[in-house]
Parts: structure tokens; sequence; C-alpha cells
């Protein structure tokens, strides 16, 4: 026998994949505007320009969907939290998608025969596939109500921002030719586009343990000293 | 199909017109003669027959009696059974009991009052005005019991739940909201049964017996229009005969106006 | 099974069964008048079962009812939501083979107390049904007092209580002109409000609600629930609905019923947005009932 609610539930089911699938067009951005870094691709960074339409459209899908379900259903407890925590998400996935842009918008500054630093070249190289397992995991932690996984993330994150700052202190101490210099600002900027695609899945992750414990605990992370739990 | 009923019907009515019909061709001329209404009958076969005064007032009198009797007692135990017996055992057998009494022929209720009452010279007199009276109560108590109970049953049960919720005794629920609340339709079964009490002849005939002058005793015999009906119809003599038939339209005409009041007071309520 | 958190309210509020603190005016508005409050009062269920003959409709029920405060109890029809509201004033009774044991507090008076009377239990709580009823018999100025009336109780000025009842329920001003007008006469919502009107006007200490929204339109139901809103100041209220929604809009604490037990009991809020039990998760998100 079908449950009660059933249109209802598939809604929900819906919206909630549809916001999760933006996670996968993040990714997609983000493995483009590493790649279009890394070769000096400027044409590709146009693509990753021009495709943020794509996940600025499906904020806005999602954000309508969220509307109609509020406003039709009146979804309670488990159910209400779901779609609370799913405006978070969209709103990271958006969020995300704009640092994509921004990294792709430096590359035609960034110069064709520039020098480069090997160690910040890594270090950059390294962010990229950390922040590219983080949104996998968000992804896989919210849609599988996994809170170790949530959790998980976090530990993660410090593995970037310690990354960001090692990216930083290595720019400052750089030297002085003067090329170089300007090429490691821009890497700075790159470095902190990424740190903040590792802080929005750690924001997916703290809605995941919401969605699961009714409970919104700020996680706290290495760059921010702690912080107390709160409860609402 | 709805020919045959039609036919049914005009088939049906047909005695009831002719009734009225012959009450009113043989009747009508006596209510114009004088004295008529205003003077007793005198009981002579020769001469002036005289009026009907005496049984009018009568019936009058023993219904009127009946009515104190049977309309409280009636109502009370209705009360009982739908109040405080509801479906117990004993009110169950109540109602059962009161069933049997709504088809017990008239008759045996005179019967019944005449070895009791009569025979026995109870309160120093045989035939008696109020004995009569009893046993027209007798006859009218089951009929007041059965339709108070089911206009009382048609009280909606909330309106008790409220009155008790706000605290209410139960006696002050029966006589606050139920009775007050189901007036029209007591009165209008007290009226029904009425009506029926004035014409009934076989309960009065081993209880009152008759009387030619006016009386207001009760505890002596009392002229009634049932039994003058039932005296003065086979009397050889064409004149008491065409008594008998005003008087057999005089009773039907104050039944028609009881009926009528109830009737009145029913619309009046729904309204 | 949780409790509120209502520890200071109760600790505040506990008096001797039935007589009223004194305290200062509470006025609930401008256009209402100042109506001297009572000291709050709580309910409290202890291990309440109740039978229909020989079916156990309500098992082991323990519940705490703030004073001054909405709560509302909801569950699947059948699950004894009803009852326990019956049983608090003893109305449970009136049915046939119906019986209940356990313990009812209002405040320190025991209502079951074989030396209590039941009538004036029901004058300390009131109730108002699903069905608006007032009584047919009677006018709208009648109506109202007919809770005095019938408990033969003598009112110094019974003209301004009806004027204060009946403003206290928001319907003076649309009823002021036809006082003497049948009770009847009045639209299902306005009738509702005359039999609120009517069970304040004795000055209850807690009102109870069996649906009284249900049967009627989504405006007077709106109404009604500000109205209710605005009673708590006055009344520990308690009210049985099957309209989820409404439980979520009004009450301040919300017992989940689940054939004839309670399952959960906690903050509305809680109970709306994260329940800790299963059975209450599947309930109010429709998943069943």
């Amino acid at each position: 026998m079908q449950e009660t609610r059933h249109q209802f539930h598939e809604s929900l089911r819906a919206l909630e994949g549809q916001a999760l699938d933006g996670l996968d067009l993040v990714i997609q951005q983000l493995d483009r505007s590493l790649e279009s870094l890394s070769y000096q691709d400027v044409e590709l960074a146009g693509m990753v320009v021009a495709d943020d339409d794509r996940i600025d459209g499906r904020y806005l899908e999602v954000h309508q969907g969220i509307l109609s379900l509020l406003a039709r259903q009146a979804p309670v407890a488990g159910d209400l939290r779901i779609v609370a925590a799913l405006l978070h998400v969209i709103r990271c996935v958006e969020r995300m998608g704009d640092q994509c842009v921004n990294i792709a918008k430096l590359v035609p500054l960034s110069g064709y025969e520039t020098p480069k630093d090997k160690d910040i070249l890594d270090a950059i190289e390294r962010m990229g596939r950390l922040a590219r397992s983080q949104v996998s995991q968000a992804k896989q932690a919210f849609a599988g109500r996994n809170v170790e996984l949530a959790q998980d993330l976090v530990r993660q994150d410090t593995e970037i921002n310690r990354l960001n700052r090692e990216i930083f202190r290595r720019a400052v101490e750089i030297g002085d030719n003067l090329d170089l210099r300007e090429w490691a600002m821009f890497m700075i900027l790159v470095a902190r586009c990424l740190e903040r695609v590792g802080d929005n899945t750690v924001d997916i992750a703290e809605q995941t343990v919401f969605v699961v414990t009714g409970l919104f605990r700020e996680f706290a992370d290495a760059s921010t000293p702690p912080e107390t739990a709160r409860t609402p | 199909m709805r020919g045959t009923l039609f036919a049914a019907t005009i088939v049906a009515l047909i005695p009831l017109v002719l009734v009225i019909y012959y009450l009113l061709h043989k009747g009508l001329s006596l209510w114009f003669t004088s004295g008529f209404f205003t003077t007793d009958p005198t009981g002579s076969f020769f001469g002036n027959p005289g009026g009907i005064r005496s049984a009018i007032l009568g019936s009058l009198v023993i219904v009127a009696l009946a009515t104190v009797i049977s309309i409280p007692i009636g109502i009370g135990v209705a009360l009982y059974l739908t109040e405080y017996g509801k479906q117990s055992w004993f009110a169950n057998t109540v109602r059962y009991f009161v069933d049997v009494m709504t088809g017990v022929p008239s008759i045996m209720f005179g019967l019944f009052i005449y070895i009791v009452l009569v025979t026995s010279r109870f309160g120093g007199s045989g035939y008696a005005a109020w004995k009569g009276a009893v046993a027209l109560a007798l006859l009218m108590l089951p009929i007041v019991i059965r339709s108070a109970e089911v206009v009382l049953l048609l009280v909606p049960s909330s309106l008790r739940e409220a009155a008790l919720a706000l605290g209410a005794p139960r006696w002050r629920v029966v006589f606050q909201v139920v009775l007050p609340t189901s007036l029209s339709g007591l009165l209008t079964g007290s009226l029904l049964a009425i009506a029926r009490g004035m014409g009934e002849t076989a309960p009065l005939l081993f209880t009152v017996a008759t009387a030619f002058g006016l009386t207001f005793n009760l505890n002596s015999q009392m002229n009634t229009m049932p039994f003058l009906i039932f005296t003065d119809i086979t009397s050889p003599r064409a004149a008491i005969q065409n008594i008998a038939w005003g008087t057999a339209l005089t009773l039907v005409t104050i039944v028609l106006i009881f009926n009528l009041f109830a009737r009145l007071i029913a619309s009046r309520s729904s309204a | 099974m949780n409790t509120p958190d209502t520890t200071s309210k109760e600790q505040a509020d506990v008096s001797a069964g039935g007589t009223p603190a004194p305290q200062s005016p509470q006025a609930t508005g401008a256009s209402k008048p100042a109506v001297t409050g009572k000291a709050g009062h709580a309910v409290n269920l202890k291990d309440l079962n109740a039978y229909y003959g020989a079916e156990h409709a309500i098992k082991d029920v323990t519940i705490d009812f703030p004073a001054n405060e909405v709560t509302a109890l909801i569950g699947p029809s059948g699950s004894g939501k009803s009852t326990v509201v019956r049983c608090i004033n003893r109305m449970h009774e009136e049915i046939p083979g119906a019986r209940a044991t356990g313990s009812v507090r209002l405040d320190e008076l025991d209502v079951y107390a074989p030396d209590v009377d039941v009538t004036a239990v029901r004058r300390l709580i009131g109730m108002v049904f699903q069905k608006p009823n007032p009584f047919p018999t009677m006018s709208i100025f009648d109506n109202v007092a007919a809770g005095l009336r019938l408990t033969g109780t003598k009112s110094k000025d019974l003209k301004d209580l009806v004027h204060r009842s009946l403003q206290s329920v928001g319907l003076w001003d649309e009823v002021k002109d036809r006082l003497g007008s049948p009770g009847i006469g009045l639209s299902g919502g306005q009738q509702q409000r005359l039999c609120i009107a009517r069970t304040v006007a004795i000055e209850p200490e807690v009102i109870l609600m069996d649906e009284p929204a249900s049967a009627l339109d989504p405006i007077s139901t709106l109404k009604i629930e500000e109205l209710i809103d605005e009673l708590k100041e006055r009344y520990t209220i308690v009210i049985v609905t099957h309209n989820m929604q409404q439980a979520a809009r009004v009450a301040n604490s919300t017992v989940f019923m689940l054939e004839g037990e309670v399952i959960e009991h906690d903050e509305t809020t809680k109970i709306f947005t994260n329940p800790s039990d299963e059975r209450t998760e599947r309930y109010v998100t429709g998943k069943f009932g």
C-alpha cells in the first residue's frame, strides 16, 4: 500500500536529488577551472565562466521548488529539516560555482610565459584534489545521511586550510622577481577560492548533521578559534 | 402505479367524507335549536328532550381530571426512561408494558376500574366521575408516555452534555434544558392524548354511568357526550335520535379543535 | 516520554484547589475589559486508565498540563485523546458502562476523590465541544447566563457578567444589539464563540476543548485560534485536535497519543521540528494516520 502523502515525499526526494546533483556540476566546474589554470587554457576558462549559468539555473530551480513545497505541503519534523537544509546546500552549491568562476577568471590574468614556483604549484594541485574529494564526500554524506562522513570533512578541511596558509607564506618569501611575485599573488587568490570551496563543503556537512540529529553545531576548523556548540 | 395509489387514497377517504357529510346533515340543525347548548337533557321520553349542556361540561370535567392525572405521570415516566433508565433491563421492561397497554382495548380499563373502584364502592359511591377520569387516565397514559419519550429522545444529547459540562446537576438539566426544548412536542403529544380521551366511550360505561342534570360533583355520576350518543341513538323517538347526531357533531368538532391546536403548536415550533 | 520545561510556572502557581489567589487584573487588549485574573491552575494526570465496559481505552496516561498554557493532544482516530479529556472533567462517567482509574488532580484537588461533588468539578473545569451547542430555547443573553442559572449560582450583576464574557470572546460588538434573539440564529463560528462565552461566564480554572473548530469554516477556525491564544492568559487550556497544523499554531506543548498511550509529550516546536520518537515523526509527517 502506498504510504500517505506519497506525492509529497516523492517531490521532496526529487528536490533533494536536484540539489545534490548540483554538487556534480560543481565538481565538473572545479576540474575544468583547475585544468585551464595549469594549461593556461583561456578558452576552457571561458567555458567555465559561461557554464556557471547552469549552476545558477539549478539554484533558482531548487529555490522555487522549496518555496512551493513549503507553501503547499507544510512540511514538519524531519521533512522540514531536509527542506531547510536544502536551502543551505543549494546556496553552497551556488557559491562554490562562483569560486570556480573566480579561478577561471584568473587564468588570462596570470599571463603566458610566466615564471612558476614548483612548491606553490604542487600545493595548488593538492588543494584542488582535496577540494574535489571534499565536494564529492559532502554529496555522499548528505545523500546517505552519514554523520561520520560529515564529521570527517572537517578533518580534511584542516588540510586545505593548512595548504592555503603555506602558499601564502611561500608567496611572501618568493623573492624579488617582479613577474614571479605577481604570479604568486594570483596563486594566493586561487588558493583562497579553493579554501572557500572547502568551507562550503563543511557547511554542507553541518547541514547533514542537522538533518540527522536536529541539532545545529558549527564545526570548529583550524582557521577559526573553537566555538561552543549551539543548539537552537 | 400512481393511478392505483391515487384510487386507493380516494377509496380510503370515502368513509371519512361520508361520516362528515352525515354528521353535518343530521346534526348541524340541532346546533341552531334554542337551548341545545344551554339546557340539560330532561331524560324524559316525551316532551322536550332538552339540550346537552351537562354532557358537554361533564365530558370536559372528566377529561380535564384525566389529563391532570395522566400527563404529569406520563411525562414523568418518559423522563425516567430517557434520562435515567435508558437501556437498563427495568426500563426496557417498562417500555414493553407501555407498548402492551397501548394495545389494550379501552373497555378493559373500564372493567378494571369497575371491579376495583365501583363495585367496592370506594370513596363511598358506586359510579363516579372521578373513577371514570381514572379509567380515561389509564387509557391516555401509554399514549402520553410513548409520544413524550419520542420527543425527549429527539433532544440532542449534545445539549445535555453541554449542560452537564457546565456543572448542572441532572435534575436541572432535565427541567431547565430538556423539558423546555421538547416543550412543544410534549404539548402536541398531550393534546392528541386529550383528543383521544374525549371520544372514548367504553371506559365510561361502567365507571361514570350517566346523569341528566348538570353536576360538578366528582364523586357522583355525570353526563358525558359519548354516553349520551350511546343512549340516544337507539331511542325510537326521532327527536332524541337527532340529539345524538347533534352531540356527535359537537364531539367531533371539539376533538378537531384539539387536533388543530396540536398542529399549530407543532408548526410554530418548527418554524 | 519527555515532559516540557515549565517548572517555573508550575512552582509559582500551585494553589489550594479552586480558591482564586488575589491578582492584579489582566488586560488582554485595549478593547477588552480588565477581568480579574486567577492564579494559574495546573492539571496533572497520573496513571490514568479508562474503560468502556471491557474495552481498555486509555492506558497508564501520565501528563502534566502546565498552568496558563495551551496543551494540544494529537493522534489518529481512536487514540484516546477525547477520552483523556473527558476523564478530566468526569464527563466520561456519563456514558453507561464507562469507568476510570488513576489520579486526576487540579492543583491539590483530587478530582476523583469520593467526597468530591462532580458538579463542583465541572464548574472548575469547563468544556467546549466539537459541534457548537447553544441552548435552542434560550436567547443569546440567556445562553451566556445559562451556566449560572443551571448551577443555581446567584450573580450580583448578571448583565455585566454577560457583557464581559461576550467581550472576552470577541462577540460583543456583533451581538450587542440583539441579545434577546435566539442563540441558534448565529452563524457556526459565532455559535461556537457563544459556547465559549457561556463556559467563560462561570469562571472556570481550566477549559477543555474537544476539536472546537473542526465543524467550522477556515476563517472562523482562525478566529477561534486567536481567541484561544488570548484565553490562555486567564485559563489553562487543553485542546484535542485532529488538525496538526492547528496544534502547531496554537499549543505551547503537544502530546502525541497512539492506541490509548502517550507516546511523546514535548514543546510544540520540538514535536514539529525534531520529535524524539519514530512514531511521532511518522505521524506528523503524514506517513500514517
